[in-house]
């Protein structure tokens, strides 16, 4: 080297370059400081949406959701724009849609930017608290008692779908505020194969295990069982809570805001063996990273003797192009069968589909727009029209319609399960003890922790989540 | 700095050189080495034949066990998918693949446009703290894209860049400046200076010089580059991800990957579309090969 | 165009004795003016685009700011960098992150240098050959980590498929914690061992001729060839190249994202990876800040490393 003192020694053009990042420093920290007081201008806690719709627009307006990639946001599409246009020519309907991963963080990272490119949010009912606590979406509290006939629901869904705080108790508080209303009811279906293991579905989990068992051990390549497992989303999350819920066990005590003691108390360690111990060996090899589609495709497949699934993800199932099956519907339905979940020590059933909200950033009048697009859809003769589009509606007088009931093979299954829903926290936190349990539980199932350790790290690493608020620096990790 | 390989190792044409040596034992060893060659290619190609059989084959095919080599029926059904949505128009994968072709093509120009004259600039002049200033730019190129998106998110949210291409764009222009610079100035430094001194002498601008004498011979170099700055903006996903959300903006590599992850996985389309993604690039990578090695050092490996 | 001149290049930081380039109409003056005007915009998109948001990442990180919370920063000082620093996760996810970096910068450097080396013996087919070797390395991580999904999948993925076939059994390549770093690190070799052969084929075609001649000359074995006159000409530049991936692996993200979502468990979770939860998942904003700002540190190291090998290249 020529020049070996170079980078020992400052230069003096070297000093100037660092006055000029003070002065950088100072620029950014004070943008930083004033956008931060923009900040503090909008209050942290959710804005009201009138009580009556405010006057509609008559210039053309594009109403836009904001969804993940699956069928129901297509069939959304569709039948909105057909249904919804006849009350209101001047309205499309423009549904969004994001990768499944990406969904909370492309509606987040939107909501953190105070800008939205959608007017109605579908939030997952666990999103809720995140997105009232930042003050993101409407609360639609007054509007809901004045337009909505609160009594045509099953009260939990109302709850479910638009309560903050949480309805931990399965009934609805009268007195809480409402920041959504239900676009898509949602619980999973046991799937299970009537050629392999018969007519009757199992009845309890034990059974259902061991006719899991019977079958795999008759009809080699054929697993047992078929369930979410991923790490992403809430895949094993949901499925731990499922087994969970159904052996008696709790996530959390609400009140006191307590994990650690809780879940992973007898019957939250019970659940843990069960599923790692005796339902783990009946998957198919390699299936630690099953999700919605990846089950699907094994049963489309003919690999998996019982399966668990969204409903509303179920659809795909009978579609003879995409199924070993059969060359037609009626084939597939001949082997297939669809069932609520069994019970064991409770009947408990996991709540899945999401809320309509409205985003607190759109225009005026897309938000005015949107809380008349609510109002519509929650109507006893839409929610019926809805039904025979292939959603799932919320109404009562919807859930016993036959036009919910013969539009698919799995929608009495829903209706069963409604009064049986359990969820998970809505709390704002939520995204991280998701995550938590979701790594935890995937690395349970996939043998990189014993189910013990997962199970007390669970509870350790979201208690200390919960109970973070007061301290100084390193949140998140 | 020039950096460059040319006094370490001889420049010209590549020569066949290594010697035919002994050849009591070479026969039987150079066999092995073809073999091993052959090897290692077939191992090195083999994903992107089956990506591409893959997206030839009816989707009970794909999901075939053992799987099917050779004897499946030929499809164009997932590349007719690719483009062209199930009820007929666009398809949402189309749209991306067009916002893909404007948030490369208006990157790669920008970048082009302001690294360039830099480039020059930098070989040309003697200037303060140059090699400081090329190594700053240098390690802005390196930095993690994950990290980079966080304060990036925030200063678009207030200039309201977030899901917008222009949004995309910048970005993608402010990481491809580094290496066009880097690059170029491999490129303006291969050209003699002297060219330029001599056509001032006769009475032009260094302006003018620069314009009318190594410009055009720039060109070659400008049009390898401007390829590396596509390829690039062409393949990045990270961005893409965090600062877009909307079908109308979204391009082409979160489209694809979101093609998974729904309720069922057409593996017939994700690969028609990856093939379809991958083809222009190839195809620019070729056109380029010359220029590859300091293409791929950001140009401070050249030959 | 391989002159080997190198006039006014300039020597780094020099205040040069300033000898005007020609006596020509143009003064000194605005041959600074034209720099200027020529880097400035540049400089300026750079400043705007990479400087002005890591020092406000540089700030934030010594708060507890979150970007949707939308309360005003308060400052924690060192509490974010030190939490950061003492955290089992962020050891968990260091070793992680320095696994697959020395796993596949070492799996790509030795199987680059030996195909660049195949490759340079062969006097037919090289440009072909080459070129085909290429390929991988031109593709969006986002298509090499779907379609090696698709192909590491235990139950339909053909890999597993002709393991059968070998009769062998199936291997859980992305679910169990040892295969999946594995696979990461085989999916990463596959697609920049090309980028490894390229730069070793350069140096390799790049030495003279007459060396190995006076080499023949005198009867040296093929392996004392190879370790006195190839491996000391190469030798240089393969560095350059290691250090190259080794920045670039030391950020994976998207390959991660899209194989195995960190998973099974966080088992595969990169350093970027978990930033990125850190920042999107909890938006802890500030925490995510200071993991970025300590990320960048590391980063610039490397820079300066990968520049100092450059210039001893150059100066050799």
């Amino acid at each position: 080297m020529r020049y070996p003192k170079r980078r020992g020694r400052l230069p003096v053009p070297g000093r100037k370059i660092h006055l000029a990042t003070a002065a950088m420093l100072l620029v950014a920290t004070t943008t930083a400081a004033c956008g931060d007081g923009q900040d503090d201008g909008a209050k942290a806690s959710a804005p009201k949406a009138p009580a009556t719709i405010p006057e509609l627009t008559k210039d053309p307006l594009t109403l836009s959701f904001i969804w993940f990639e699956w069928p129901p946001a297509q069939a959304l599409e569709t039948f909105a724009n057909a249904e919804y246009k006849k009350e209101r020519p001047n309205a499309t309907i423009k549904v969004n849609t994001v990768p499944n991963a990406n969904w909370h963080d492309a509606m987040f990272t939107q909501f953190a930017a105070r800008k939205t490119d959608f007017d109605i949010a579908i939030l997952d009912s666990q999103h809720i608290g995140e997105a009232v606590t930042n003050g993101n979406i409407l609360d639609l509290t007054d509007f809901v008692k004045t337009n909505i006939d609160v009594n045509a629901y099953n009260p939990y869904l109302l709850a479910a779908y638009g309560q903050f705080p949480q309805a931990e108790t399965g009934q609805r508080d009268e007195n809480a505020s409402l920041y959504g209303l239900p676009l898509l009811g949602d619980t999973w279906t046991m799937i299970y194969r009537k050629d392999l293991i018969g007519d009757k579905p199992p009845q309890t989990w034990d059974e259902m295990i061991s006719v899991a068992e019977k079958c795999q051990a008759d009809h080699p390549g054929v697993s047992g069982l078929a369930f979410h497992q991923a790490n992403g989303s809430d895949a094993a999350a949901v499925t731990y809570n499922t087994v969970n819920g159904v052996y008696g066990g709790n996530l959390w005590n609400a009140k006191e805001r307590k994990i650690e003691g809780v879940l992973n108390d007898a019957a939250g360690q019970e659940a843990m063996n069960v599923l790692v111990t005796k339902m783990k060996p009946l998957t198919a090899k390699g299936s630690g990273n099953w999700f919605i589609d990846e089950v699907n495709a094994a049963v489309a497949q003919g690999k998996a003797c019982i399966a668990f699934n969204w409903i509303a993800a179920s659809g795909g199932l009978l579609d003879p192009k995409q199924s070993t099956l059969g060359t037609t519907r009626e084939q597939i339905l001949d082997k297939l069968g669809f069932a609520t979940l069994p019970s064991q020590k409770t009947n408990l059933v996991p709540l899945g589909g999401m809320g309509m909200h409205v985003s607190a950033y759109s225009a005026a009048a897309n938000q005015a727009e949107a809380l008349n697009f609510m109002k519509w859809f929650e109507r006893a003769d839409i929610q019926k029209k809805w039904a025979a589009a292939g959603g799932v509606p919320s109404r009562t007088d919807a859930l016993e319609s036959p036009e919910f009931l013969n539009a698919g093979p799995f929608n009495q299954v829903y209706t069963d399960s409604v009064p049986r829903m359990r969820d998970m926290w809505n709390v704002p936190e939520y995204a991280r003890l998701v995550d938590i349990e979701n790594t935890n539980v995937n690395a349970a199932l996939n043998g990189a922790k014993r189910p013990k350790e997962a199970l007390d790290d669970i509870a350790r690493d979201q208690q200390n989540v919960l109970d973070s608020s007061g301290r100084k620096g390193g949140g998140g990790l | 700095m020039a950096v460059s390989v040319n006094e370490a190792v001889s420049p010209g044409p590549v020569q066949d050189h290594p010697p035919p040596a002994r050849r009591s034992s070479g026969r039987g060893r150079a066999m092995l080495e073809v073999a091993l060659l052959t090897v290692l290619a077939v191992v090195m190609l083999f994903p992107v034949l089956w990506m591409i059989e893959t997206s030839i084959k009816e989707n009970r095919d794909v999901y075939a066990v053992p799987a099917k080599f050779f004897d499946f029926e030929v499809t164009l059904d997932h590349y007719r998918d690719v483009f062209i949505a199930s009820g007929g128009g666009r398809s949402a994968l189309s749209v991306s693949f067009l916002n893909s072709v404007i948030v490369a093509g208006v990157s790669t120009v920008l970048a082009t446009v302001l690294g360039v004259p830099a480039a020059w600039a930098y070989s040309r002049f003697t200037l303060r703290a140059k090699k400081d200033q090329l190594f700053f730019i240098l390690s802005t190129r390196f930095m993690p894209p994950v990290v980079v998106v966080v304060p990036i998110f925030l200063m678009y949210r207030y200039v309201g860049l977030i899901d917008t291409a222009l949004g995309l764009i910048l970005i993608y222009t402010a990481f491809n400046v580094p290496f066009t610079i880097w690059m170029m100035k491999g490129f303006v430094d291969e050209v003699p200076a002297e060219y330029e001194d001599a056509a001032m002498l006769d009475g032009y601008t260094r302006l003018q010089a620069f314009r009318k004498f190594t410009l055009p011979l720039l060109v070659p170099g400008i049009a390898a580059t401007a390829v590396f700055a596509l390829i690039f903006s062409w393949n990045e996903f990270v961005f893409a991800i965090f600062l877009t959300s909307s079908e109308n903006v979204r391009t082409a590599p979160p489209a694809i990957a979101g093609l998974i992850g729904g309720t069922t996985v057409d593996w017939g389309l994700v690969a028609a579309s990856s093939v379809v993604f991958a083809l222009p690039v190839l195809i620019f990578a070729y056109l380029v090969r010359k220029h590859l090695v300091a293409g791929v050092t950001l140009g401070a490996v050249r030959r | 165009m391989s002159s080997p001149v190198h006039l006014s290049t300039g020597r780094p930081g020099q205040e040069a004795p300033a000898t005007p380039p020609a006596p020509g109409r143009t003064s000194r003056l605005s041959d600074r003016g034209l720099a200027v005007a020529f880097i400035s915009p540049a400089l300026l998109l750079l400043l705007a685009m990479s400087v002005f948001p890591l020092l406000w990442a540089l700030y934030l990180s010594f708060t507890d700011y979150s970007a949707t919370r939308g309360d005003a920063p308060q400052f924690v000082w060192f509490g974010n960098y030190t939490a950061i620093l003492t955290s089992a996760q962020v050891h968990l996810r260091a070793l992680t992150t320095l696994i697959y970096v020395v796993g596949a910068v070492g799996l790509q450097t030795l199987l680059g240098f030996t195909i660049a080396y195949l490759i340079s013996r062969r006097t037919r087919g090289r440009g072909l050959l080459t070129t085909l070797f290429l390929v991988p390395m031109m593709l969006s991580p986002v298509v090499v980590g779907l379609f090696w999904r698709f192909m590491l999948d235990a139950q339909f993925g053909v890999i597993n498929s002709m393991l059968g076939s070998l009769g062998l059994g199936q291997v859980e390549w992305l679910t169990r914690q040892r295969t999946a770093l594995i696979s990461l690190i085989v999916v990463d070799t596959w697609q920049w061992t090309p980028f490894i052969m390229l730069i070793a084929l350069a140096g390799l075609t790049a030495v003279p001729k007459y060396l190995y001649e006076a080499a023949s000359i005198d009867r040296a074995s093929e392996w004392f060839r190879f370790r006195t006159i190839t491996l000391p000409l190469v030798w240089p530049l393969l560095l350059i190249a290691v250090l190259f991936r080794a920045i670039e692996a030391f950020r994976l993200f998207d390959l991660v994202y899209i194989l195995t979502s960190g998973g099974p468990g966080v088992s595969t979770e990169t350093l970027s990876f978990h930033v990125y939860k850190v920042a999107f998942l909890g938006f802890n904003t500030g925490t995510a800040s200071a993991y970025g700002i300590l990320m960048v540190l590391v980063v610039i190291v490397l820079t300066q490393l990968y520049l100092r090998y450059l210039s001893k290249l150059k100066e050799d």
